[in-house]
């Protein structure tokens, strides 16, 4: 029975791998057709984690596979990649259908096809024969010790390196570094840059630079979002999909936000902007306080006395609280306001009426979001004590591998609650229809049987007998994921079926 | 590195003295200690300029970096224009910034900013009065640069006006440079001018 559980949590062990095992468990499925239950949505995204070293060999095949068609010297063929953003197809039609020497102008190389004749040439020093001047220290130098560029421009290889150095570790340039001198614009070419640069530490800077920029233009790459993580994800199509790290950080490649099932990343991007601003704040504004009918003005009501005379000295307004009206035919005998169905009035009160109920509806949603995110902080104190529980129950005479449920029930207690904080945001934006009475009871179970699961593991285990434990808790675990999986799988049904309908908010 | 900077600029200093602008007393170029870091520098104004017959001081400092990075150079003389801070003397130009090149030298900064004199970009000012009343009336502008050029810079132009309008202020007690840019600020509307002061 425990192996049939085993699934997602397969963090590959090296860079570069593949996360195989599940998709062989796939093809087996796509066999038989019968979607299985504790099949999990994303396992048949197929993606590779790649770390720093991977990536350079991934750039040097991209540029191989371009040169054995434009036979270009590799340098050139990566600035020009990195001015196509590394979208070969858009190169090799750029190169093919275009004017060839337009391209390289713009791209800022020289045409290597076309050996023109050097512009600026060596600057000769006036005193001793057979020397050179360097523009930028104005020593004199024996034409060994200068270098250039196709452009022409020599300088002596000390001011190379600080030129270099400067760009690379201040201004933060790596693929777009100039020529030095003024007004050239002919970039530096990576292989130059490594040959001139001495220091170590900034060769190591100048490759992230342009591995960097590399993974930051290439649509199918994407850094792994987490602190101090190296590695990149790989996929072979952008989509809306989990993808794990080395670090075992799982996130969303569609959006690098943590992995945001069942909610869309338009609306989670929605969503953390809502949380982010102030748009709240109005809302309570609006919600709590009127307009002075005349002037404008912010009024809060502070007694119980409906008849409003605005505080403005400019304008001291009557009017009356309820109907927002002029206070004047109300008179004194009548209390009652019977201006109720005036048209302005009443629109007044909707536009704010509206306000308050968007505002109620907006805090029921972020409150349950929230404790979610919360408690999500808190399980990892319960890995802890969870931990505690492990080593004890191998005291007893329980092998390493038989206690590993209680680690497993811990990940789909926190799996569970990720969906759930996701389902409020996923509700949220949700019109009310037969489909989402039913999403709402799928996360009313799933809410219920998670808080069960949660209570159990943080309470009631320790008065339990050790044997009982295991049962208990893998049936309860069991459950969880379960009611997870029929959310998940509802909702997924309906993004296929357009059975939700958007609402804006 | 100081090492590179420090020879740069002795050898630079050569080449400005030697060079025939000094010859034409267009620009020049002092030390002020034996470091080579600081710098004054002087250009005169451009001819059919307002600033004609002025001499503009400028502060130079050299980074350790240099020439790697640009120079820090901003006017000690008082100026009125757009790309020129009237307050401070800070330089709005790009081959001050992000535009500057190893291979430029203190002689290309003093005649790109002597070209800067000539050639006023409005549109990308560092002083935002001066650079509106530049856009909106051109010919008060160039009667303001012009008054300044003779105060501070030793141009030739005296503007009686101008000079007037200043003492009057002057007599209410009114420091005379504050004065004189309230009226430069506010067209010379002397009303305008007395009210943003004692306001």
């Amino acid at each position: 029975m425990e192996m049939m559980n085993t699934d997602d949590d397969s963090l590959c062990e090296d860079s570069g791998n593949e996360t195989s095992g599940d998709d062989v468990d796939f093809n087996v499925e796509v066999e038989t057709s019968v979607p299985k239950e504790s099949q999990s949505y994303d396992d048949e995204y197929q993606y590779e984690v790649l770390s720093t070293s991977d990536i350079v060999q991934y750039m040097s095949d991209i540029i191989d596979e371009v040169n054995s068609v434009l036979q270009l010297p590799p340098t050139t063929a990566r600035i020009l990649l990195n001015y196509f953003h590394w979208d070969k197809e858009k190169l090799m039609e750029r190169f093919f259908d275009g004017d060839q020497d337009e391209l390289f102008k713009e791209a800022n190389v020289i045409n290597p096809f076309k050996k023109i004749p050097v512009t600026g040439k060596p600057k000769l020093s006036l005193k001793i024969r057979g020397t050179e001047e360097c523009d930028i220290c104005f020593m004199v130098f024996a034409p060994s010790h200068m270098t250039g560029l196709e452009c022409g421009h020599r300088f002596c290889y000390q001011c190379w390196n600080e030129y270099l150095t400067t760009k690379i570790v201040e201004e933060g340039v790596g693929q777009t570094i100039a020529c030095a001198a003024h007004n050239c614009p002919i970039l530096v070419d990576d292989e130059t840059v490594m040959r001139l640069v001495k220091d170590t530490r900034v060769k190591i800077k100048y490759q992230h630079l342009i591995t960097n920029s590399f993974i930051e233009c290439n649509r199918l790459l994407r850094w792994c979002p987490s602190p101090d993580c190296n590695y990149a994800v790989k996929v072979a199509y952008v989509d809306f999909k989990p993808v794990v790290c080395c670090c075992g950080h799982i996130f969303c490649f569609a959006c690098g936000e943590n992995w945001h099932d069942p909610v869309k990343c338009s609306l989670l991007k929605k969503w953390i902007k809502k949380c982010d601003d102030d748009s709240e704040t109005s809302n309570w504004i609006s919600a709590n306080t009127k307009e002075c009918p005349k002037c404008g003005a912010t009024i809060e009501k502070d007694g119980g006395c409906n008849h409003m005379v605005c505080k403005n000295q400019n304008c001291k307004a009557d009017f009356c609280w309820v109907c927002l009206g002029s206070w004047e035919p109300h008179g004194s005998s009548w209390y009652n306001c019977n201006k109720y169905d005036e048209d302005e009035a009443k629109a007044a009160r909707d536009a704010q009426e509206r306000s308050r109920a968007a505002l109620q509806r907006y805090l029921f949603y972020c409150n349950r979001y929230m404790n979610h995110m919360q408690s999500l902080k808190f399980e990892h104190k319960l890995y802890s004590s969870v931990k505690d529980k492990m080593e004890e129950m191998q005291q007893h005479n329980m092998s390493w591998i038989e206690v590993q449920f209680l680690k497993k029930a811990v990940d789909i207690l926190c799996k569970c609650r990720q969906t759930l904080m996701y389902t409020y945001v996923f509700a949220y934006y949700l019109k009310k229809n037969n489909q989402s009475v039913i999403f709402e009871d799928n996360q009313k179970d799933l809410e219920r049987t998670t808080e069960l699961l949660s209570e159990y593991l943080e309470r009631d285990i320790t008065q339990e007998n050790l044997v009982d434990i295991k049962q208990k808790v893998q049936d309860k675990y069991r459950y969880c994921d379960g009611r997870r999986k029929a959310l998940l799988d509802h909702v997924h049904e309906g993004y296929e079926q357009d059975w939700w309908v958007c609402k804006e908010a | 590195m100081a090492n590179i900077a420090a020879q740069r600029i002795r050898r630079e200093f050569k080449e400005v003295i030697k060079s025939e602008e000094v010859a034409k007393c267009a620009i020049k170029v002092e030390l002020l200690n034996d470091s080579y870091t600081e710098l004054k520098g002087e250009i005169t104004g451009p001819p059919d300029t307002a600033y004609e017959g002025g001499v503009f001081v400028l502060e130079i400092k050299v980074p350790e970096t240099y020439p790697f990075n640009p120079p820090k150079v901003r006017f000690i003389t008082k100026i009125w224009h757009p790309n020129i801070s009237s307050v401070t003397g800070a330089i709005c130009l790009d081959i001050l910034k992000d535009q500057w090149a190893a291979a430029m030298t203190l002689r290309t900064v003093l005649l790109s900013l002597q070209a800067l004199l000539s050639a006023a970009e409005p549109d990308d000012p560092q002083d935002a009065v001066v650079a509106k009343q530049f856009k909106e009336n051109i010919e008060m502008f160039q009667m303001t640069a012009r008054h300044w050029t003779n105060v501070y810079a030793g141009g030739p132009h005296v503007n009686k006006e101008c000079d007037d309008k200043i003492k009057r202020l002057v007599d209410m007690g009114v420091e005379e440079h504050q004065a004189r840019v309230a009226l430069s600020s506010y067209n010379w509307d002397i009303e305008r001018a007395t009210e943003q002061i004692f306001s």
